[in-house]
């Protein structure tokens, strides 16, 4: 059997500004899932900008190179990734007048 | 007790198990089915029922290498992985309610298949904070702590023992097991809140007014219960610590509690009890948790755990 979990790293958490996920570490997995349950927005033209983020340590970050496509509007969106390391976390900012994203964020692993 | 009475052969001898193992985990082929303590996601658009405290955002339970950046993957006590229970770096001062956030917890959910009497938790464990400053973080690691939360055909209650090991900074290193004072109400646990769903004596980790002392609503000092625990020299060298918590259920009362090679007898002491919750009867869940004391993520690395009972 394969080896598979779903970490949940925000559950209808109210995001404004800049944000990260919790460092979580993914030594075991090959293969990796990030999505992004946008639930509410407020604020005008709210924009949610998101990437994937790896690290050698679980402090230090450096951009993967995979970003979600810009979210505007409530909706599930996802990345795929692989070759990722021991760490992964989302960074991201929210833009827009008075912006807020109101989001569910799944990790899913497997290898 | 009787070795001739172990049944299992899995288990390593760094273990002491009760006769019938109902769970060895050592999470080199996954979490074993610890996972986040969280509240009931029943409410419109599934969220949790409204409560004066975010039970949401404590932080997350994964396998772990346990690596660091100066120093390497320390690995586990046997093979690579443990289970690292991780708290966001966040927290309020001690004598106010816990910061969302603030905790992590890891949560076994059981149920009974004995007869009731002897139940026992033991874990092999290390603790440290994220090395992300310099220095010895010792003072940041507020406390740690293991328990079982029952349900027999009469009662609810909460057993276990707290690590109490820093209070806004100042080290304590003290024991604690979990007991709610006497005339603490249901809505003085609630930290002042009206119809907030828990009773006095339940969730004891997050309910239950802080004192600056180290003490709170919901756990007592272990009598002579002061230990050095091995720490070490800096945030990113772990050694592996022994704990052992027996209680009995058939008397509703704690046995004793083994840290590292120190026995401190807790017979006679009962735990609170609670009114029967709906639809748990015979649960029967381990639970591990820490907490952090500043503004800084403290871990809680398991490497390995035993539940077992008579």
């Amino acid at each position: 059997m394969r080896h598979f979990t779903t970490a949940v790293l925000e559950r209808h958490a109210s995001l404004a500004g800049d944000f990260a996920t919790e460092p979580y570490e993914t030594p075991w997995a090959s293969e990796a899932l990030f999505f992004i349950r946008a639930e509410e927005t407020a604020g005008e033209n709210p924009l949610l900008r998101a990437r994937v983020q790896i690290s050698a340590d679980g402090i230090h970050w450096v951009d993967e190179g995979t970003a979600f496509p810009p979210i505007t509007t409530t909706g599930d969106y996802f990345v795929r990734i692989s070759h990722f390391g021991g760490w992964l976390r989302l960074a991201g900012t929210i833009q827009g007048e008075e912006g807020r994203f109101d989001v569910t964020i799944h990790l899913v692993l497997k290898e | 007790m009787n070795a001739g009475l172990r049944p299992s052969h899995c288990v390593p001898n760094r273990f002491q198990p009760l006769p019938f193992i109902l769970a060895y985990d050592d999470f080199s082929g996954g979490t074993g089915g610890w996972l986040e303590l969280m509240p009931n996601f029943t409410k419109e658009g599934f969220k949790a029922r409204e409560s004066i405290l975010d039970k949401t955002r404590w932080g997350p339970t994964m396998l772990s290498t346990a690596s660091f950046g100066y120093m390497g993957t320390h690995g586990a006590m046997s093979g690579i992985y443990s289970l690292k229970l991780a708290t966001r770096p966040v927290a309020n001062r001690y004598e106010e309610m816990p910061a969302p956030g603030s905790m992590a917890h890891a949560i076994k959910r059981l149920s009974v298949f004995r007869p009731k009497g002897l139940v026992q938790f033991e874990m092999w464990y290390a603790y440290t904070p994220e090395q992300d400053r310099i220095g010895v973080g010792e003072k940041d690691i507020r406390a740690f702590g293991a328990s079982f939360d029952v349900q027999d055909d009469s009662y609810r209650y909460f057993i276990g023992a707290r690590f109490l090991n820093s209070v806004n900074g100042d080290l304590k290193r003290q024991w604690q097991i979990l007991k709610a004072d006497e005339g603490v109400t249901d809505q003085q646990w609630a930290y002042g809140r009206q119809g907030e769903w828990n009773k006095r004596g339940v969730d004891p980790m997050w309910y239950g007014r802080r004192y600056p002392d180290g003490r709170t609503d919901g756990y007592q000092f272990v009598s002579g219960g002061q230990q050095r625990l091995c720490y070490n020299e800096s945030d990113d060298k772990i050694n592996w610590i022994y704990l052992r918590l027996t209680v009995d259920t058939a008397r509703r009362e704690y046995v004793d509690l083994q840290s590292g090679a120190a026995v401190f007898d807790l017979r006679g002491i009962s735990p609170t009890l609670v009114q029967p919750y709906a639809r748990i009867e015979g649960l029967l869940n381990p639970v591990i948790w820490v907490e952090t004391d500043t503004d800084r993520r403290v871990f809680l690395f398991v490497d390995s755990v035993v539940i077992s009972c008579e």
